[in-house]
């Protein structure tokens, strides 16, 4: 709906095998995904992380939410994309495949591009995952057992927990617009209300911290939980497997140096001019349409 | 005389940006298992003078605060909120700005497992206190899919659970149906009476006020101007009028009666039953 | 059929047959088939216990929300077939919570938002924002953000902000929560104007008194269903009805049930009204109305 539109980053209820796993197996694949993703240079395996990633979803559920929250990828990935056909981080010189206006491309970035933006789609696609099946009270256990800060604890679960609370408050705020006959559909007519929406929202954070802090939120002290968070032998299963599994690859891809394949793949000029061409395309479509809607009000 | 469990010296408040003070020069105790209602016009004070209890002010909004306040013996302005939360439960204005939770036994859980309750007992005090408010067979709703009134209730209960020594509730019943409000003072001066728990209500509704509290505190501009017995504070119904401040209607009848047709001359009832038997008489002693 | 435009699917103000509604979140349904009509210029109370329905209702109203099953047709308009926007020049909808309403950086431009929506003049819009702040007594607040006044001030604010629409329907949902007696006292004030005005008003409170001040027709609503539709004394006077439904007559109506209305007397809503009544038993009015009795 509308109110998922704006920030799907939120838990989504359910009940599937993904759900129930363990917060702290859970995190371990996260982690070991991160690490991953940025110690190896070979784009099979990035890729394929985040093809494990995006098969999760079914399985839990959450496919539409996930794929609207991975939207965000859209403008970073392509601009990212562009960027390293017409200036390649890699040391000159460069081999010119075509030329479009003023802008020279060049074949020898978009490995390292394509590189980039696996790192990037695989690890953001598990943590979204991870966020979208796991009960913030449940991770902010789990962590606490793991002794880890405090505060750090503290501010990660209330991050998450504020995020239904924000989505709320954009939903609201529209139906309260529209019933004022405000023109406008979806993502176009939050823009103009963006500003209220974000003092409205502090407003609203610091009373519910008041209350938070009220009801001991914070307090020194032993703490203890209402939700149950089980380690059955499964959990740890899956911890270890993912443990070792990513571990393993991340440290055989340093061993290798990076594992970087880029030798082995040729891409051929009209693939490098193609990318970019859609790449740009789509970058400056997003930012056009983002300057179109804020004009429009 | 026990020591006051709530102590206000000289406390005048400033909220960091202002420049006139909401509170002015306040001094008032209140002794351990009373129960206290506070009037007052909207922007009187109430509200601040409640953050001032549990210390949200001024460790939390800051702002400039003289004078010294009490709770249990500590100076608030020297323990967070946090801290304090273990003595005074503070149950806010806007139910909604409460709910911070996944589910509504999450929500009454929140206070208990920061308190430190195993998960045994937190059990059994959910579904009783759920119970309590009326909202038995929703732990596992969304606190933001309930209906307003709904929502004040839960916002209730979540400080109910964690049985708290001293208990404020800022208009607690506004969303409530009659008999829902009822039933919350009711409950507040059960709490109030078997296990001592200090309450202050603060409240529009007279009506109430008179029916449950020991003392009524009346606020105007920031000042207390007055601070007595409900009868004592009612039977003022003139001084109240003039500070646009209502009366119970059974207070308002008799004043009408009194005024306006030399129609009564006993004490002003502020409850229905002594209304209903003075009336009875009056109109019993006609009869005859 | 009097007035009512050929396009018009109902003369009445509200039409409602029917009419369901089930909350897909969590699957609850609110709404179990209820029918409403008002007629134009009519000013109605609802009230019943928590969770009953009354503000699910009232959404339906203006469109917010679309009926699962039945018909909610408004200013003779099908809700079902309209945007929430399109309702707007129809009917006005005051929030129970006016955090859910206001959005605007000030008072002021928060009041002129639904008026410049509708198509106004830039005159008639500063037309009807002055005479909104001169009612409501909005003068010192106006240049504030809504969130940074107190909640009785924000809730004015809310209210203003619909009025100031003129809306033909105005839809109120618990107006006075958090309000002192002086400012409940300006909302009484606004719906007796509305109804000099001939604006049809619906009512969703708790505030008794309030209700039995200014509606002549009252409509209890119990788990999803309207159960009563009647006048303020029928309703107080119906012990039964207000026991199931979590209701309280006001105090005063208590009192005149325990005294007056056994001799005969009426189910009083008002301190006044009462006390004209005991001091006409007590044969005492001609020694304070002298010059009402010739
Ligand atoms: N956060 C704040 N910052 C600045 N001023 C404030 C703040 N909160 C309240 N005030 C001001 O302090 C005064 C007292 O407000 P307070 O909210 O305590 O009144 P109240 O008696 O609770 O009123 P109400 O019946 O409206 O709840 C008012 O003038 C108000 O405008
Ligand atoms: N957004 C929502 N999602 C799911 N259920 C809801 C939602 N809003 C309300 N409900 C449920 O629908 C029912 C009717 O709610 P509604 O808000 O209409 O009650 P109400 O009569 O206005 O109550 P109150 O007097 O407390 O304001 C309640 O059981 C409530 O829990
Ligand atoms: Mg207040
Ligand atoms: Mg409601």
């Amino acid at each position: 709906m509308s109110m998922q539109a704006a920030l799907p980053v939120a838990m989504i209820p359910g009940n599937s095998i993904i759900h129930r796993i363990n917060p702290i197996a859970k995190l371990v694949w996260v982690v070991g995904y991160v690490v991953l993703a940025f110690s190896t240079q070979n784009i099979v395996v990035l890729y394929s992380m985040a093809l494990f990633a995006l098969l999760l979803a079914p399985i839990a559920g959450i496919t539409k939410p996930l794929l609207k929250g991975a939207l965000i990828l859209v403008p970073v990935g392509s601009s990212l994309l562009a960027l390293q056909i017409i200036a390649p981080a890699v040391e000159r010189p460069w081999t010119p495949v075509g030329e479009i206006g003023p802008l020279t491309l060049y074949g020898d970035g978009i490995y390292y591009g394509f590189v980039l933006l696996g790192r990037i789609v695989a690890s953001l696609l598990l943590a979204l995952v991870m966020v979208m099946t796991t009960h913030p009270s449940d991770l902010f256990t789990s962590l606490s057992k793991l002794k880890v800060p405090y505060t750090l604890n503290f501010m990660l679960a209330m991050t998450l927990q504020l995020i239904p609370v924000f989505q709320r408050e954009v939903g609201i705020i529209m139906s309260a617009q529209k019933s004022r006959g405000m023109k406008g559909k979806g993502f176009s007519a939050v823009l103009p209300s963006f500003v209220p929406v974000f003092v409205g929202a502090i407003e609203r954070v610091q009373q519910l911290s008041i209350s938070l802090e009220s009801r001991g939120f914070g307090s020194n002290g032993i703490k203890t939980s209402y939700r149950q968070v089980r380690g059955r032998p499964s959990d740890w299963v899956i911890g270890i497997v993912g443990a070792l599994a990513l571990g393993g690859l991340s440290a055989y891809s340093i061993w290798r140096g990076t594992w970087n394949i880029s030798s082995d793949i040729v891409f051929s000029p009209l693939f490098v001019v193609v990318t970019f061409v859609i790449s740009a395309t789509l970058f400056f479509g997003v930012v056009l349409f983002a300057v179109f809607l804020s004009l429009k009000k | 005389m026990p020591e006051p469990i709530i102590a206000f010296d000289a406390v005048t408040y400033t909220y960091a940006g202002t420049d006139e003070p909401a509170l002015h020069e306040i001094s008032f105790e209140i002794q351990p298992g009373e129960y206290v209602a506070i009037l007052g016009l909207n922007g009187a004070g109430k509200t601040t003078l409640g953050l001032c209890v549990n210390g949200v002010i001024p460790t939390m909004l800051g702002g400039e605060l003289e004078g010294t306040v009490t709770v249990g013996g500590l100076d608030v302005s020297e323990y967070p909120v946090r801290e304090m939360s273990k003595l005074v439960g503070v149950v806010f204005d806007n139910p909604e700005f409460q709910m911070s939770q996944m589910s509504v036994a999450e929500e009454v859980a929140l206070g208990l497992e920061n308190a430190g309750v195993p998960y045994e007992e937190m059990k059994r005090i959910i579904p009783d206190t759920l119970e309590l408010v009326g909202l038995a067979g929703f732990e596992e709703r969304s606190p933001l899919g309930l209906s307003g009134g709904q929502q004040q209730r839960l916002a209730i209960a979540a400080v109910l659970a964690m049985k708290p020594q001293i208990l404020i509730m800022d208009e607690p019943t506004s969303n409530l149906d009659p008999i829902g409000k009822q039933e919350v003072f009711d409950m507040a001066a059960r709490l109030n009476s078997e296990r001592g728990m200090t309450v202050i209500v603060i409240e529009h509704e007279v009506e109430v006020m008179a029916r449950y509290a020991d003392r009524v505190i009346v606020l105007d501009g920031g000042r207390v101007i007055m601070n007595g017995t409900p009868q004592e504070i009612f039977s003022r119904v003139e001084e109240l009028a003039a500070l646009k401040l209502r009366v119970p209607e059974a207070a308002e009848l008799a004043t009408i009666l009194r005024t306006e047709y030399g129609d009564w001359d006993g004490p002003v009832p502020i409850t229905t039953e002594p209304a209903v038997a003075a009336v009875n008489d009056l109109l019993g002693a006609t009869r005859d | 059929m009097t007035d009512a435009t050929p396009s018009a699917l109902s003369p009445l103000a509200i039409d409602v047959r029917g009419a369901r509604y089930v909350y897909p979140t969590g699957n609850v349904t609110a709404l179990g088939g209820v029918d409403l009509q008002v007629k134009p210029g009519e000013i109605i109370g609802i009230i019943g216990q928590n969770g009953s329905g009354k503000t699910t209702l009232t959404k339906l109203l203006n469109g917010l929300l679309k009926p699962t099953a039945g018909t909610v047709i408004v200013d003779g308009v099908d809700t079902a077939k309209k945007s929430v926007q399109e309702m707007a020049p129809h009917v006005g909808y005051v929030f129970q919570n006016p955090n859910h309403q206001l959005f605007a950086r000030t008072v002021q431009m928060e009041l002129e938002f639904g008026p410049r929506n509708i198509g106004l003049s830039e005159e008639e819009i500063a037309v009807r924002v002055a005479e909104a702040v001169e009612f409501f007594g909005l003068q010192d607040y106006i240049e504030e953000h809504p969130y940074r006044v107190s909640f009785p001030i924000r809730k004015l604010v809310g209210i203003a902000s619909i009025v100031a629409m003129r809306p033909p329907i105005l839809i109120l949902d618990e107006p006075s929560t958090g309000q002192d007696h002086n400012t409940t006292h300006v909302i009484n004030g606004l719906m007796r104007r509305l109804r000099d005005q001939g604006t049809t008003v619906v009512c969703v409170s708790h505030d008794m008194p309030l209700l039995a001040d200014v509606v002549e027709r009252v409509i209890v609503m119990k788990s999803t269903e309207i159960i009563a539709d009647a006048s303020p004394r029928e309703v107080f006077a119906d012990k039964t009805l207000m026991a199931r439904t979590n209701l309280q007559a006001p105090q005063v109506t208590e009192i005149a049930l325990q005294t007056v209305v056994p001799l005969g007397g009426p189910v009083a809503l008002t301190p006044a009204e009462l006390a004209a009544d005991i001091a006409m038993r007590t044969g005492r009015p001609a020694a304070a109305r002298t010059d009402a009795v010739g």
